[in-house]
């Protein structure tokens, strides 16, 4: 039912870039010579001597940036195809359709930026200490009033 | 598909925006809320984003009335096949439109006593609602996996909700990781299946397809049966994960519990209901019974696997939902395994709508389990909602203990909870008795009619395991009304969202219950043409 024979070679392939990949570094390992010193046996950054630790931690907000980032990128793949055929598609008449339909994507994304730019994704220290201290506030507000709501409950009870 | 092919279908495209206009309406107002969220004050938001969120899913449920009149029961296909417009679709939007909405209010109040951003919520939600009526509404592998993952992206992150809880973040967590996992399976299901149902034609070997109807009509002439049996098994465990059927329910009491109450609402009735519409249309439409076909044509033996196996998880879940919910001590992780159990209610349902080959046996075996979606629906967000207010800030008191003695000193919500566990058991004049009448019924009658056994058998197991859960459900009323409380308690002021809530809940539940034919008859009348359409 399966004609398997057809990918013999996409086996041997592997086969071959196993063997290549396993042999080399044993081989190295049997024949190559061993002599460890100070420096050969520090980690290796750029020619630097290491300072410090690799394992430190990154604010949250770089990630925050990296997804942003990535949203736009996709949206600049999904542009790229519709360049490409858009002149066709106006021969045949649907120019309109396929011009409103991606506009009407990158305004969706659009939304999202403003979205995350009102959220104060891009204030990173001073403005957003100051929304902090007055989201604070609001929550504060937002007690104070649940407390006078309840007060007149507790009196009648 | 070659190039000049896709020209050609590009040429042509099938655009018919008024076929997905409660999908557009939602995704709408989902984008208007979070614009709200983003340019007003926190303290105001909470009316606004639900109020708008609620009229977004009012006009949504207008749209879908609207096909639902227009359609005159014509299976009608747009963009391609991507979309189909047919009740099974439109029966379960609306089941969809329901569950969002009442979602929205039991949150209103929760929102704001947890602090939480209002805007965010709702948002997600109505993303999560547009996800779900795509998967009922796709016409394609594509679009029903598209939905599926437009709906759990914005559940994952619903179930973590509560950010400095750990529970929360565990249940997020839990849910993403075996989510994604499960999501992998139905995605190589598809692919294998679209390798599968590679054609060898005069013309050359034509692609595969992942059109539902399409995949039907190749069936006999694939290229690689093999393909399509492993296709279909992994597609049943993508599914059967979703809608936690009992070899794959091992996540749902974790993440029901620890995700914030009226999230765990949403999450038993709304994704598990767009999980069965998704199961059904697949695997129904598209490993149809064939009536024509020998036994050892692969359309036969794909559908008798399916059907087999699917027999097996529904026994299975139905009892190891019931026994495991015995012993439960907490009342969420009680009402995880009581939605497991209703799961396997339903596919009892399910079973029998793929047992049979007759179009019109089938579209009322199909509204049979949407009813009872519904009901389930119903009584479990009205469940949920009493355990939100009684679990108070945080979600700290969900244990038995907390329910005992409260009977009389929170008259309103102790009685709306019975009601709604006596709903779940199954009594007389409650929405639950109905549903499992019509389920139970459509599977006897097909099970006597065709001397298939099997399917009698499915129908006394369900009965017996609604003896079994009388245990627990009674035990909970039995520890609200009759046991004593040691610690001290005062009942919790009922907000105007919850009181019209638990008014709508209790109201659908018996009125689903005492007049349930009208709902039915919606529900069964013209899904026939979808069926026969296919052929």
């Amino acid at each position: 039912m399966f004609e398997l024979n057809a990918y013999l070679p996409i086996l041997l392939m592997f086969v071959v870039a196993i063997v290549f990949a396993v042999g080399n570094v044993a081989l190295s390992q049997v024949v190559g010579q061993r002599k460890q010193t100070r420096t050969k046996l520090m980690p290796y950054e750029c020619g630097k001597d290491p300072v410090g630790s690799a394992r430190e931690r990154f604010s949250v907000k770089f990630y925050l940036i990296a997804m942003i980032f990535i949203l736009f990128d996709i949206e600049l793949i999904f542009l790229m195809p519709w360049a490409v055929v858009f002149r066709t598609l106006v021969t045949n008449g649907l120019g309109t359709l396929v011009y409103v339909e991606m506009m009407l994507f990158v305004a969706l994304l659009l939304v999202g930026y403003v979205y995350v730019l009102k959220k104060g994704l891009f204030n990173w220290s001073e403005s957003a200490r100051r929304e902090a201290e007055a989201e604070g506030r609001v929550l504060a507000e937002m007690d104070s009033r649940r407390q006078a709501q309840r007060a007149p409950v507790t009196r009648a009870a | 598909m070659n190039l000049s092919l896709a020209f050609q279908l590009m040429a042509q495209p099938d655009v018919n925006f008024a076929l997905i206009l409660p999908e557009v309406i939602v995704s709408i107002a989902g984008v208007l809320v979070m614009m709200v969220d983003a340019f007003s004050r926190r303290a105001d938001q909470r009316w606004a984003t639900g109020g708008l969120s609620l009229a977004g899913l009012l006009g949504a449920a207008g749209a879908c009335l609207w096909l639902w009149s227009g359609g005159a029961g014509e299976r009608v296909t747009a963009f391609n096949g991507m979309v189909v417009l047919d009740r099974l679709r439109l029966s379960f939007t609306l089941v969809f439109i329901i569950v969002s909405a009442l979602t929205v209010l039991i949150s209103m109040i929760w929102v704001e006593r947890e602090r939480l951003p209002a805007g965010e919520f709702h948002s997600l939600l109505l993303f999560a609602t547009a996800g779900m009526m795509l998967m009922a509404s796709g016409g394609d592998l594509v679009i029903v996996f598209l939905g599926l993952e437009v709906l759990s992206i914005a559940t994952y992150v619903m179930a973590g909700f509560r950010r400095t809880d750990t529970r929360s973040n565990e249940s997020s967590l839990k849910y993403f990781i075996l989510g994604s996992f499960s999501s992998a399976f139905l995605l190589y299901g598809i692919a294998l299946v679209y390798g599968g149902t590679a054609v060898n034609t005069p013309g050359g070997i034509s692609a595969g397809t992942t059109n539902i109807s399409e995949i039907a009509a190749r069936l006999d002439d694939g290229m690689y049966p093999p393909l399509i049996f492993a296709g279909a098994a992994m597609m049943l465990v993508g599914f059967g994960f979703k809608i936690a059927t009992a070899p794959f329910h091992v996540w749902t009491p974790d993440v029901y519990e620890g995700a914030p109450t009226p999230v765990t609402a949403f999450m038993a009735a709304g994704p598990k209901a767009a999980g069965f519409a998704a199961f059904m249309r697949v695997f129904l439409f598209a490993f149809p019974f064939a009536v024509a076909a020998t036994g050892t044509a692969t359309s036969a033996q794909v559908h008798a696997a399916w059907l087999g196996a699917l027999s097996v998880i529904a026994i299975l879940t139905m009892t190891v939902g019931n026994v495991v919910a015995l012993v439960q001590r907490n009342v969420k992780r009680m009402l995880a395994y009581s939605s497991i159990a209703h799961a396997g209610y339903a596919l009892v349902g399910f079973v029998a709508a793929g047992a049979t080959g007759d179009a019109t046996q089938q579209s009322d075996a199909v509204a049979a389990v949407v009813f009872y979606l519904l009901a389930y629906a119903l009584m479990n967000l009205g469940a949920f909602a009493v355990v939100t207010m009684i679990a108070r800030g945080g979600d700290r008191r969900t244990e038995i203990e907390d329910y005992y003695g409260i009977g009389f000193r929170a008259p309103v919500l102790s009685f709306a909870l019975s009601i709604f566990l006596l709903s779940l058991l199954g009594v007389p004049l409650t929405a639950g008795f109905m549903g499992k009448v019509v389920v139970f019924r459509e599977a006897l009658s097909q099970g006597f009619a065709s001397g298939n056994q099997l399917l009698v058998a499915l129908v006394v197991i369900g009965v017996l395991n609604t003896a079994v859960s009388v245990y627990y459900y009674l035990g909970l009323i039995v520890a609200m009304f009759f046991r004593e409380r040691t610690t001290e308690w005062s009942a919790p002021r009922v907000p105007a969202s919850i009181s019209v809530t638990l008014a709508l809940t209790v109201l659908g539940v018996f009125y689903l219950g005492i007049f349930p034919g009208r709902v039915i008859d919606a529900f069964r009348s013209v899904q026939t043409t979808a069926v026969t359409r296919l052929k």
